[in-house]
């Protein structure tokens, strides 16, 4: 026997128990989910061919509609946000202070947590009359009512999402012409430098101008004291598809667990070679320029990396919604996965939850192509 | 952020401090109501906490009734007027204490499932002449015929003791009630109101000393109403077997991704790595039909046969791990004509030891933590694991008992970060590792 052929059958031989798992618990059920998506199935039946009928429900379905905002929702707020803390929490923690293993073991411990007691626990920290959140927020919240009010008091008719538009365009004008001034300057091109000013400063106008319109006067009320789990109006009123106070409430947990990524980011910020830190201290590099130019970069593969991971988490929470509010109140917390298990468990209605793991399976694979795309540029790979 | 090895002056460290303390606060603070609550009274699950003192442990009262000092609970205000007093009498004839004050008659509660077997004793205890009870609008007593008008419509003659009336101080009256440990179970605030049995008055609140009352009785009826010792043996079972499989099976496969070259074995470890972008809720309908025709629902097999073939993550993790290992070893031991699984269990494994433990730490934190597999898999409560148990009781009918469902995931949730403290060299190694991924 050749040697590459004895090889070939001793590695099929070790891969035996995967190449079971592949074909029966992975590759099976994936196929055949895509068959049963296209029947009427229900456990006592056989499965019955109906073609795209399941799809074309699917699309007219508003709770499916609104358990994919939901999902989208709390992915387009959390992730960004849970990256945004953690790596100022691994900035933090990467710091020479005396007991900074101490924070570190503290702001890990919440990861150990199981996610049912993770449930409980914050049912009942949320628990409007007698939760401790608000006891210990009242004073956070006066503040920002004070800060709002006079927002909220102005209110013109304007619909909220056209001032989110607003923002979004200039934002990114101000984005796109900061980054050519960059570049420009070098040549001696100073009026882009101009031009991103003002624009920085018409940011800054419309940002404030559309909080006049998305705050209610109501809002200002609820900040004090909101009913979180029970609550189901969107925050801020203004804009009907912002996350309702009992998605926030969710958000608002799931930061609780961002130990995990800060300590992640912790290792890698360690690996960091010092010799770039010291090379841009000869060059008097200030601590931001450092951050900057130096900590970010070298730690991109790893924020993409929690990036779509965050992206395939959002669209498995189960638990905590299943749990904590029933996917209520009027569907606001109906995660697609809790959706989908409610179709398959609760109405018994196996072709059609296929189908919505199907649509589901493609906006995953669709969402993260396109943060890797949106990466491409932004991610850098040392020694590739 | 410095990178040299001085350590950070005092000016920055100062405010750096102030930050990672009050993040600190807010990632403590739920673990800490957790363990709080747990060993609360149940009434003060029911009330915001008025200082720091009354969040942090919880308070009863202690007072004098008869000689005796007892533990108490304030049942309720008594807010008599000068029109419409209250009154405590000695009831001269024998009656059942739920004729007293249950909306019910004697005949009708019996039928009701509502109350549980202890309420229904309570309610069967007969008042004796030697006991006193309140009357108060509920059940009032007619001073001038010197009867008691009992909620079930009968009256009973009653000699008065006390007509209680305001203080002339204006301070307020509490009715007052002998409290037990056992108390911890029952459903809600009240329901002992039934038991005639236990030492009761009516005092002014100068009276009424406020103590600490911190309950671990609270543990033990937590642990009774989610079947611990069943639940936890379920749950260990599967950790048992899930953490071996996956050893096991994992080692193998990684093995033969990383030092045999076989044809495909390219493609495999991709089509591995994309295995895990597949999110559990697109497979779980064929998953759970499969496991339906081979008749294995309410089994645990389910949730251990596929820890037996191996998990991606763990794979690739251990994978990553072989190929760190030192190649020329390797190549001297084929040399000497070792076999692939002698090589594996002499040498690769030996060597292996810090990123094995990773493996099953995480399988058995996966396990334990698991809740979507046993919720779709085991239909009977003598199977449920830990997780399950403990979201059967918390969605219970009837009021949330906030301070036993805090104290049964104290529980489960103590061995995780027991087991944290120990292992913390192979956590702190499994988070360099993961981050290896990026």
């Amino acid at each position: 026997m050749k040697l590459s052929t004895y090889r070939t059958i001793t590695g099929y031989a070790f891969m035996a128990p995967w190449l079971a798992a592949l074909i029966f618990l992975i590759g099976y059920p994936f196929v055949a989910s895509m068959y049963f998506s296209t029947c009427d199935y229900s456990p006592l039946k056989e499965p019955l061919f109906v073609g795209v009928d399941n799809y074309t429900e699917l699309m007219q379905d508003t709770v499916f509609r609104q358990s994919m905002l939901v999902t989208i929702a709390f992915a387009v707020v959390a992730i960004p946000l849970g990256v945004l803390l953690a790596l100022t929490l691994a900035l933090f923690l990467n710091t020479r202070i005396r007991g900074v293993s101490f924070y570190r073991v503290i702001y890990y411990l919440p990861h150990l947590v199981p996610s049912v007691v993770v449930a409980i626990l914050w049912m009942w920290m949320f628990n409007p009359q007698f939760g401790i959140l608000n006891v210990v927020l009242a004073p956070f919240g006066k503040a920002a009512a004070y800060l709002l009010t006079p927002f909220a008091l102005i209110n013109p008719p304007v619909p909220g999402w056209l001032g989110l538009v607003a923002v979004i365009v200039i934002f990114a004008a101000w984005w796109k012409t900061r980054s050519l001034s960059q570049d420009y300057l070098r040549a001696g091109h100073e009026r882009f430098k101009r031009a991103s000013t003002v624009l920085a400063i018409v940011f800054v106008a419309a940002v404030l101008f559309a909080l006049t319109t998305w705050l209610n006067p109501i809002d200002i009320r609820k900040i004090q004291s909101p009913g979180w789990l029970t609550d189901g109006n969107p925050f801020p009123s203004g804009l009907s598809f912002a996350p309702s106070w009992a998605l926030w409430a969710l958000i608002y947990m799931s930061m609780w667990g961002v130990g995990q990524m800060a300590i992640i980011y912790l290792a890698k910020l360690q690996d960091v070679p010092v010799e770039l830190y010291e090379a841009a201290d000869l060059d008097g590099a200030n601590w931001w320029q450092k951050t900057w130019h130096i900590t970010l970069p070298m730690i991109s593969p790893v924020i993409l990396f929690n990036v779509i991971m965050g992206i395939i988490g959002a669209f498995q929470v189960f638990t905590e919604p299943y749990i904590m509010t029933g996917g209520g109140p009027e569907d606001r917390t109906r995660f697609v996965a809790m959706f989908i298990y409610d179709q398959a468990f609760e109405y018994q209605r196996l072709g059609y939850a296929s189908a919505v793991a199907w649509v589901l399976f493609l906006v995953i694979v669709g969402l993260t192509m396109l943060a890797l795309r949106i990466s491409r540029e932004r991610v850098y790979y040392a020694g590739k | 952020m410095t990178s040299s090895d001085k350590p950070t002056r005092w000016y920055f460290a100062l405010p750096i401090h102030g930050i990672l303390l009050v993040g600190a606060v807010f990632f403590v603070l739920p673990l800490f109501w957790m363990i709080a609550t747990s060993f609360k009274p149940l009434e003060q699950t029911l009330k915001v906490p008025e200082n720091l003192t009354e969040a942090v442990i919880g308070t009863g009262w202690r007072t004098t009734i008869d000689g005796r000092v007892y533990e108490v609970t304030l049942e309720r205000q008594i807010v008599p007027s000068d029109s419409e007093p209250d009154w405590i009498v000695r009831p001269l004839e024998q009656f059942s204490a739920g004729e007293m004050t249950h909306p019910f008659g004697p005949d009708t509660w019996h039928k009701y499932p509502i109350f549980n077997a202890d309420e229904l004793r309570r309610m069967d205890t007969q008042v004796t002449p030697e006991m006193k009870v309140l009357a108060d609008k509920t059940n009032p007593f007619d001073e001038r015929r010197g009867v008691m008008k009992l909620f079930s419509g009968r009256e009973v003659r009653a000699e008065l003791v006390t007509a209680i009336r305001p203080p002339a101080d204006g301070q307020k009256l509490w009715l007052v009630r002998e409290w037990k440990p056992s108390d911890t179970d029952t459903k809600e605030v009240g329901s002992t109101s039934g038991d005639v049995t236990r030492a009761w008055a009516v005092l002014p609140e100068a009276q009424i000393e406020k103590t600490i009352r911190a309950i671990p009785e609270n543990y033990p009826a937590a642990l009774k109403r989610i079947n611990f010792v069943r639940s936890l043996f379920n749950t260990l079972f599967l950790c048992l077997l899930t953490v071996c499989g996956s050893v096991i099976s994992s080692i193998i496969v990684a093995y033969g991704f990383a030092f045999i070259e076989f044809k495909g074995r390219e493609i495999l470890f991709i089509i591995t790595l994309a295995t895990m972008m597949i999110p559990f809720p697109v497979i779980i309908v064929p998953m759970y039909l499969l496991w339906r025709d081979i008749g294995w629902i309410g089994t645990f097999k389910p949730l251990w046969i596929g820890a037996w073939l191996g998990n991606a993550f763990f794979i690739f993790l251990l994978r990553q791990f072989f190929l760190g290992l030192p190649k020329d070893l390797l190549d001297a031991a084929r040399i000497d004509g070792c076999s692939e699984l002698e090589l594996l269990w002499h040498v690769v494994i030996p060597l292996s030891k810090p990123a094995i433990a990773m493996v099953a730490l995480f399988q058995f934190l996966g396990t334990w933590k698991d809740f979507m597999g046993p919720l779709i898999y085991l239909n009977n409560s003598s199977q449920f694991t830990l997780s399950l148990a403990l979201q059967s009781f918390s969605s219970e009918h009837g009021g949330t008992p906030w301070h036993l469902l805090m104290a049964a995931s104290t529980v489960f949730s103590l061995p995780l970060i027991i087991l944290f403290f120990f292992t913390i060299k192979t956590f702190i190694r499994s988070v360099a590792m993961t981050g290896m991924k990026g």
